[in-house]
């Protein structure tokens, strides 16, 4: 089985492992008491929020290896983490304010993790659009590379600044869900929904990484 | 069950969805691109 | 370490001279300055929000947008007349070449800044002298933040299509943590607020300045050599 296959297959057992995770958090996990439903949202948008970061670092780490190695597998990876990340921060901030809607009342909350993803989502789109806009592969990888190292190493300065505002503008409600403080049932559904976010991550990146590959040895125009 | 939460169900609803359907939309965007692979 | 940096002020020199020969620039920049704070001066209601509110806003946004003026043309010079090859295979390192140019984008931008500042205190009627130093220590550490990302990037974004598009695009993630802190460290100067409040804001800044200097002057070669 070639690489992208083995990533086919994956993703659609991420896919249906996906099913099977909102079976159990819409119907058989209990509902938070004072949010209500909407509390659920967080099963989705968590690990989608762990994996966008995840994602970064991961470009940021095989960029550094790359510009060492010079392995043109790192810059297809660097490439594949990066389109994946991409549409998982699209989740994170799309159900994002769905969630504080009902919750704070408003659709955007300079909340610490949606303003962090998103400025992973313009570092994503600013390195996918680099990577666009070079014409020369070489070039191409080596930019992305010094774009991707960026990025993972601004990732903390990003935590940071968002936590001294926040420290100094506290928000009104500290949601309780931002630590891992669930009873056992929900904490259960976040986990599994965890784990079927990695499938997904790693089925996504199989077969991007394999697109990448393919494009490596027959360049186009 | 007593009645004590908010009633917000359709938000969960729609947060759902809308996560399911970029999920299988990037799903289909990498089969039909990675087709011939 | 001190051949180095001689040899970044030569590149730096070269760079300042050019553009003082022609002075379009910084005259474009300084002109756009005084346009960005006059155009907020009249976009306000100044009975129904304090100035001083909007102050520290207003004042960084117009001297972000002078530095991507100033970071634009920092390579442009070099695309004419293949000068960037000539500088590349001269004795030169890169280490040179990117402290110059860095050094050159800085003073471009710090003349912008030296125009606006006073310029904002002016048509704002905004009171600084009493918190002068720590607001050009804090301007000069936000700076030198996003000119070190931006001379970076602006080395990779010449060879691209649509130059003056993707630089700003690129850079925007990392103005923010320089951008946030300033912004809120000039806001608590302006108002008088102790200096306790500012500590954590100003460690992010030197931090980051510390870390992105390194970090570009690392990865500088890359963007120049094979």
């Amino acid at each position: 089985m070639t690489l992208a296959q083995k990533g086919r297959w994956t993703t659609l057992v991420g896919l249906v492992l996906l099913a099977a995770v909102y079976v159990r958090a819409l119907a058989f996990t209990p509902i938070e008491r004072t949010q209500g439903p909407a509390q659920k949202i967080y099963y989705i948008h968590v690990p989608a929020a762990i994996w966008t970061e995840t994602a970064m670092i991961l470009v940021g780490v095989a960029s550094i290896f790359f510009l060492f190695l010079k392995d043109a597998r790192l810059d297809s990876f660097a490439e594949a983490s990066a389109e994946v990340g991409t549409a998982f921060a699209t989740i994170v901030l799309t159900t994002g304010p769905i969630w504080g809607k009902p919750i704070w009342g408003t659709w955007w909350t300079w909340d610490a993790r949606l303003t962090s993803t998103l400025f992973l989502f313009f570092l994503y789109i600013g390195y996918l659009l680099l990577r666009g806009a070079v014409a020369d592969p070489g070039a191409r990888a080596r930019y992305a590379a010094v774009l991707g190292i960026c990025g993972m190493v601004l990732v903390p300065f990003i935590h940071f600044s968002v936590y001294l505002f926040r420290t100094l503008h506290p928000m009104p409600i500290i949601l309780k869900p931002s630590a891992p403080a669930l009873p056992g049932s929900m904490l259960a559904t976040w986990g599994v929904s965890f784990a079927v976010f990695t499938v997904l991550y790693v089925g996504f990146v199989m077969q991007r990484y394999a697109l990448a590959r393919a494009r490596q040895e027959v360049p186009h125009a | 069950m007593p009645e004590t939460f908010p009633h917000n169900a359709g938000y969960m609803v729609a947060a759902y969805t809308v996560a399911a359907v970029i999920l299988v939309a990037y799903a289909v965007s990498l089969y039909r691109r990675t087709r011939n692979l | 370490m001190l051949e180095r940096l001689k040899l970044a002020w030569v590149v730096a020199r070269k760079d300042l001279l050019l553009e003082f020969r022609t002075r379009t620039a910084i005259l474009s920049a300084v002109v756009f300055t005084a346009l960005v704070l006059t155009v907020f001066n009249f976009g306000r209601d100044p009975t129904a929000v304090p100035t001083i509110d909007l102050a520290p806003s207003i004042l960084w946004v117009t001297f972000t947008f002078a530095a991507m003026l100033a970071l634009n043309r920092a390579f442009a010079l070099e695309l004419e007349n293949h000068a960037l090859e000539g500088l590349l295979v001269s004795p030169l390192s890169r280490t040179s070449l990117y402290w110059g140019k860095l050094i050159a984008n800085l003073l471009f931008v710090t003349i912008v800044e030296a125009v606006g500042l006073p310029l904002f205190v002016l048509f704002f009627d905004v009171p600084v002298w009493h918190v002068l130093l720590p607001l050009v220590g804090v301007i000069a550490l936000a700076t030198v933040g996003f000119v070190a990302v931006g001379t970076l990037f602006s080395a990779m974004v010449i060879r691209t299509r649509f130059a003056e598009l993707m630089l700003p695009v690129l850079l925007l993630p990392f103005l923010i943590p320089p951008l946030v802190g300033a912004v809120q460290v000039t806001a608590r100067l302006l108002s008088g607020r102790p200096a306790s409040e500012v500590v954590g804001w100003l460690r992010l800044l030197g931090a980051y300045d510390i870390v992105f200097v390194t970090l570009s002057t690392l990865l500088f070669p890359h963007t120049v050599d094979e």
